[in-house]
This record gives C-alpha cells, structure tokens and sequence, in this order.
C-alpha cells in the first residue's frame, strides 16, 4: 500500500490492544480502505474536513448546554473524524452477548418484583437488592405489557489488552447518546463521500423506525393510531437535543411534565383543542422525578398521578419504571449468575471483575492495592465520583478512603483495565486514543432488535481512561461491515 | 396542537413585537434629546416599558446614556431587550422541532448580538443610533424570515395573534401617555415637534404626512394611531389581525371556546371600528383607551385558559 505520513509515524500504545493495528505492527484488514482513503488527502484537507464537522454539528445546533454562573454556553460534543471500524464477525460475536445478557436481566427485573425466586434459591442476596436506591417497591406486582422492563438499553462495553470484551455497565434507566450515533454517520457522509459504501458500512437508519414500532406495539388500547409522546424534562437538560432530534425523527410530539395531566387514572396532554388520551410515553426523566406523588414531591418535571395510571395499566411507560436495580454497580456482579440461572447459558460476554466493597475481606484486599483499581460509586454515573488508583495523589486515595467508608454498600472496586485504543486525527497526525463502545439494543415484543452501530466514546486527553463526555471525551462514527 | 407549544409560539412573537417597538421609542427619543434646548426627559418611555416606580425613573430619567443601558442591556430590568430575547429564544428552543431551522437561526443571531458585550460599550461610546439601528435590523431580518419560512398553520396564526395583541397593547399605552402628559403641560398641545417625534417613533409620520396636510394636530394624530385602517400600527389595524388570524383557528378549535373568545374579539373590534375621534373625545380619551387595554388583556387571558391551559 502506498507510503502515508500520518500513518508511518503512528506509535500504538505498548500493551494496549489497537483497533487500527495487529500484533505484527501491520494494520487490520478491515481498516485498509479507511486508511487508503486518507493517505490520498493532505493535512490541510483534513483539517477542513474536520472544521466542516464541527461548523456542521454548531449550525445544527448539535449541542449541550454548560451552566456557568447563571449564563449558557453551548458547547459542541467533541467529534473525531477517523471512523471505528468493527467487523461483521466482532458484531455477531456482540450482538449475542448482549441479546443473552439483556434477555437475563429483564427476566431477573419481573421475577425481582414478582416472586423474586433468584433471591428465594439463594442465587442473588436479598440485602443487595433491598439497599438499592432503585430497587422501587412500587413496582411490584405491577405488570408490564409484554413483560417487557428494558426497552432501550446502552450497554457499554470494553476491550482489554488481548481484545476481550468486557461488559463495563448496563445502562439500563435512559440511556442517553443515540443522537450522536445518528448525527455522526450524517457528517461522516459528508466528510468521506463514497467511502461509506465502498467498505460496506451496514446503516444506522433504522433506529428510529424501529423504536416507534416497538412503541406503538405497547399502548394499552387497541386503537389504529395511538398517541406517543416523548417526556423529556425540557430546554434545560443537557440531552435536550437528542429528545428534539428523536421526536422529530419518530415524528411523535415532545412534552414536558406540564404538558400532560391525569384524570380518572388515564394520561392526557393539554392541547389546543382540549384534553388528547396519551397511550405511550417514552420517558427520558428519570424514575425519581417522574410522579411528585409516589417520589420525589418536589419535582416539577413528572406528572402527578401517572404512576397510578401506570399501575391500572392505562399508559405504558418506557423504559418501565424500576429498571436501576438492574444496573446497579453491586447486582452487576450477580449478571453471569443470573444469565446461568434464568437461560441455563453461559455468559457469552465476560464482566469486569469487580469488588463490593460492602464485603470486609474484599474492602480490605481492595485497600491495599488502591493504586491498581477504579473505585465507583454503586449508583454514580456520567465519570462522576470515581477514583482512578493510577492516577490519583496519595491523599486523594486517603480522603476516598474515608468516603467508602461512610457507607461500603455504595461503592465497588475494579482493576485498571487497560481501553482499547483507535487512531485519533489531532493537528495534523494521527494519535492512539481509548475508547469504548455502547450498542443500543432495543427490547420489543417481536424481539431485541439491535441496530448495527453505536456510539463509540474516546478519551481525547493524552493518557486518560476515562471516555464520558463530562470528563473531556469525544465520540467518533463506529462502523459495522457487513 | 399541544397548549405549551402554542404558548410559546404566542410569547416568542409578543416578545420580538416588544422589542422592536423598544427599540423605535428609543431611537427615536435619543435623536430628540439630541435636538433639544431644555433638559430631556425619558419619563415616559420608562413608564411605557418599564415597570418600576417614581423614584427610580427620577433617577434616570435625564441620563440618555443610563436610560439606553437599562432598556437595551440591562441585567435587572426585565423587560430589557436583552431578557425579553432571551424569553423569545428559550420559547423557541421549547419548540424547535415546529418553527423552521431559517427562523431558529435568525433568532438564535438577534440573541448573540443582543449578548455581545461589544454592544455594550458601543452603546455607551459611540453613536447609539448606529447601534439601535443594528438590532431594528435583526427584527426586520426576524419578520422577513418568518414571513417566508413559516408554515401556513396554526403555529403561525398563535404568532400573529401574539404579535398584533401586543402591538395593539403598545399603540394604546403609547396614546395613552403622550395624551395624559398634556394635561400636566398644556403647552405641548401645539408642540410641533413633540407631535412630530411621536409619529416617527410609531413609524407614521410620513403616512401624516401624506394624510393630514393642516399640520400637526392632536386630534389627526389620535385619528391616525387608533383609528386609521391603513396604519400598521394602528390600533384598528392591530385588533382587525387578531380577528383575523384567531378566525383561522376555528378548524383546529373547541365549538364552545371559538365562539366565546370570537365574540370577545368581535366586540372590541366592532367598538373601535364604529368610534370617530368626536365620539371618544366625548366619552373621554383615557376612559376610551382604558377600556380598550382591559379588553386586550382579556383576549389574553382568554387564550391563557382557552387555548394554553394556563387558567
């Protein structure tokens, strides 16, 4: 192949897995195109291509909101132009994986609010279930159309040195992100015309299409045309753009808690020309604030009364209500156990070995080897609250230490794993970056059905391990071949 | 439609509506401090658009400067341009999946401009006037963009029934206190140039002009701002497009509240429509315009319950 600056003065990270490059230092059949195709531009041509893309995302208003004493800025999500690329075999080998783990967890979710028989055979400890701040007992006994808890999930997913994946976490409440894996393939469209079909890339496109059926497929009465909505929580949310993008791409109305009202046990929005019955909401507000009278009283972003209107079965919600104890850091670790339990399988994608620090000896063993761990909390997200042991000063690691403490339950232990890493464009020459990876999965009643993509999160700092977008990451278009 | 959106669509429009009558008052009254002998006073274009008391206008009220700071840029003045775009652009963004990307960005660019703290030091350096007439300019780019963008719906109708409402409203406040200010100072009565910078302020005097040839008398100038059909800032003007556009919503609306509030307009219109300067001199100019404002607000209120569900 032809001779490529950026590409001959590319150092892959020693011991950590390249998506670009083998073993052998020699690059990856499946990125040869991508690679062909940019030695041919020169550094100025990229560097236009990736102004264009962050003119194209600003114009689009492709942005979140940082509050900053009392003034909006708008920010634009950082976006690197070089593609990660994911062959067909890699995809079934995940798409599996995360078929039977989301089939195990959604089956644990109607057995923990129903008879709770994994608890009864000893499998799952009941104490973990009941110290989750997301484990609602107003969910139980309370049936759910189709049996369905999950119907959008982000499960996010790592490799380490030998390529492995890794379930990190199942995002199992809102998860957010789908509008980038949407957007990014819009503007990598633009950026590379022709490439996209030339290496085969499997299209995104569906999404939507497939969310407003498994939507539509829900609602309670059996009517031609039943009314979604999606709740978003309003202009000030960070996410606010993905709710507009996916209403508008669903071409479903986008409310806000005080859109909407409920009368004699039934859902309605407030229109023009009076009350119209709401059948399905697609709910990116999360459980806590959802009804004022059930949870938190002082939310103004729910809807008081609709978790009765939920409960008589009048209005489906999704995803269902109750869906964190799943994700919660602690019962992520009785995952496999569960896959065994409930599917009689064995877990085709591995967890992260974790330690709950609520255990004296595991507290203990993690104590001593701080340095060589990631410490979370149990129900933390977004980066937010971590300790990186490799990177932290000794009285970081002391001050944390007395956190845990406060209350073991909440927190849990890794080792360092070592992300992947994919080439990155930064000024002028290409860089090893790490990432991950969230497939969204989306759970309807004629089945999962998982959109061949993702969104693929890069730790844009030199170094860093960390990918979520509060903490300096970025994103980049992930490309299924066919 | 749902009330929140229509909500929005209204105050966007009342609020881009106030900003560009805001702006017209100001330049206006800045030219005419300019030309002026004795010491200027804002008074009455705080009273109009501001909502504070005698003793804070007495602290204003002869700094031009000051007044344009507090009106155009100020933080803690809430119907400064600067906050009511700011409500005009987060109404919008609440409903951006409905109003077309051209006039999302056009506001989105009258918004960075107001917020430009370029903008602040010109207006206390340079020429004011220059910098009024930047921001009129985003306005008319603003009405041009909707006129051409906007779907022919019921997003529209809400915008224009919000536009013209507050128009009207500002016509009336406007007479109202210029009228009022002449039983205090009887002199002004045959001021030439108070008569004269009132017109330009509403954009009319060259429709004066054109209209009146006996110069400027008070009652021609009440004919023409109430009555005068061919005014766009009339207040007959204004309250015929609220009649207008709310009869565009009938498909979309309620039997019951359509003929409730279509009543409503009716009879303010039909009120205006059949007065002549003779009759409201008659029953009194301030019981006139009193009335007509109370019956503007119920319009208002009426869609608040009616058609936003704010009731």
């Amino acid at each position: 192949m032809q001779e490529s600056a950026y590409f001959d003065k590319y150092n892959p990270i020693g011991g950590v897995w390249d998506e670009m490059y083998g073993l052998d230092s020699n690059v990856r059949e499946h990125y040869r195109k991508v690679i062909e195709y940019i030695s041919k531009e020169s550094a100025d041509d990229l560097n236009k291509k990736e102004e264009l893309a962050k003119r194209l995302f600003m114009s689009q208003g492709i942005t979140f909101t940082v509050y900053n004493s009392g003034e909006g800025i708008e920010k634009i999500f950082p976006f690197d132009i070089i593609p990660r690329i994911i062959t067909a075999s890699e995809w079934t080998f995940v798409e599996k994986g995360i078929k039977q783990r989301l089939t195990a967890l959604n089956l644990f979710l109607k057995d923990i609010y129903h008879n709770q028989f994994i608890v009864k055979d000893g499998i799952v400890p009941i104490d973990i279930i009941y110290s989750c701040p997301h484990f609602l007992r107003e969910m139980y006994e309370l049936k759910v159309p189709y049996d369905i808890y999950v119907h959008i999930s982000g499960i996010d997913l790592i490799r380490d040195e030998d390529g492995t994946f890794y379930v990190l976490e199942d995002n199992l409440r809102t998860p957010s992100g789908v509008s980038y894996m949407l957007e990014n393939r819009e503007i990598t469209k633009r950026l590379f015309p022709d490439l996209l079909p030339q290496c085969g890339v499997r299209s995104v496109t569906e999404y939507p299409t497939i969310l407003y059926k498994n939507l539509m497929a829900l609602s309670p009465r059996q009517i031609s045309n039943p009314t979604v909505v999606l709740l978003s929580p309003g202009i000030y949310n960070s996410a606010y753009f993905e709710h507009t993008t996916l209403a508008r791409l669903m071409g479903v109305e986008l409310v806000e808690g005080r859109d909407l009202v409920v009368n004699n046990h039934k859902v309605f929005m407030k229109t023009t020309t009076g009350l119209q019955q709401v059948d399905v909401i697609y709910r990116r507000v999360d459980d806590e604030y959802l009804d004022p009278l059930v949870f938190n009283p002082e939310s103004m972003l729910g809807v008081a009364g609709i978790m009765g209107a939920y409960r008589k079965g009048n209005v489906a919600i999704v995803n269902a209500v109750g869906t964190g104890v799943a994700d919660d850091k602690a019962v992520y670790v009785y995952v496999p156990d569960m896959i065994r339990y409930y599917l009689n399988e064995e877990p085709i994608l591995k967890n992260v070995p974790t330690h709950q620090l609520g255990n004296a000896d595991e507290r203990e063993h993690v104590f001593k080897n701080l340095n060589k761990m990631v410490v979370k909390k149990t129900n933390g997200s977004g980066g937010y609250g971590m300790l990186m042991g490799h990177a932290a000063s000794e009285q970081e690691i002391e001050d944390y230490k007395k956190e845990i403490l406060k209350d073991p339950r909440n927190f849990i232990a890794q080792p360092t794993i070592s992300l992947s890493a994919a080439p990155c464009y930064m000024q002028g020459a290409l860089k090893p970056r790490r990432i991950d990876l969230r497939p969204y999965a989306l759970y309807g009643p004629d089945g999962i059905e998982i959109v061949p993509g993702g969104l693929t999160r890069v730790a844009l700092k030199e170094g860093s391990l960390v990918v979520n977008s509060s903490q300096g990451g970025g994103s980049k278009d992930t490309w299924v071949l066919a | 439609m749902l009330s929140r959106v229509a909500a929005s669509f209204y105050w966007l429009s009342r609020y881009i509506e106030r900003s560009d009558g805001m702006l017209r008052m100001l330049k206006i009254n800045y030219a005419s401090s300019q030309d002026t002998v004795q010491e200027f006073t804002w008074e009455p274009v705080i009273r109009i658009f501001a909502g504070i008391n005698g003793a804070e206008i007495e602290k204003l009220e002869n700094d031009s400067r000051a007044v344009l700071k507090y009106m155009v840029t100020g933080k803690n003045n809430p119907n400064s341009i600067l906050n009511i775009i700011t409500l005009a652009r987060e109404n919008a963004r609440g409903v951006q999946e409905h109003i077309p990307k051209d006039l999302w960005q056009c506001l989105n660019e009258y918004y960075h401009t107001v917020k430009d703290s370029r903008l602040e030091r010109s207006l206390q350096r340079e020429d004011p006037i220059g910098v009024l007439d930047v921001l009129i300019k985003q306005v008319m780019l603003y009405y041009g963009t909707a006129e051409i963008t906007m779907e022919r719906g019921e997003g529209r109708s809400f915008m224009n029934i919000g536009k013209y409402l507050e128009r009207a409203i500002q016509s009336v406040d406007i007479l109202d206190t210029k009228f009022s200010s002449i039983s205090d100072n009887p002199d002004l009565l045959t001021d030439t140039t108070y008569w004269k910078h009132l017109l330009l302020s509403l954009g009319g005097y060259e429709l004066y002009l054109k209209t009146y040839r006996e110069g400027f008398e008070a009652e021609n100038v009440l004919e023409q701002v109430a009555l005068n059909n061919d005014f766009p800032r009339s207040v007959i003007y204004s309250v015929n497009n609220i009649h207008r556009y709310f009869d565009r919503l009938k498909n979309d609306s309620n039997v019951d509240t359509f003929r409730e509030m279509s009543f409503q307009i009716g009879r303010l219109q039909s009120r205006i429509k059949y007065s002549s300067v003779k009759s409201i001199r008659a029953d009194g100019l301030h019981l006139f315009l009193t009335q007509t404002r109370n019956e503007l607000h119920g319009i208002g209120n009426s869609l608040n319950e009616y058609y936003f569900a704010n009731s």
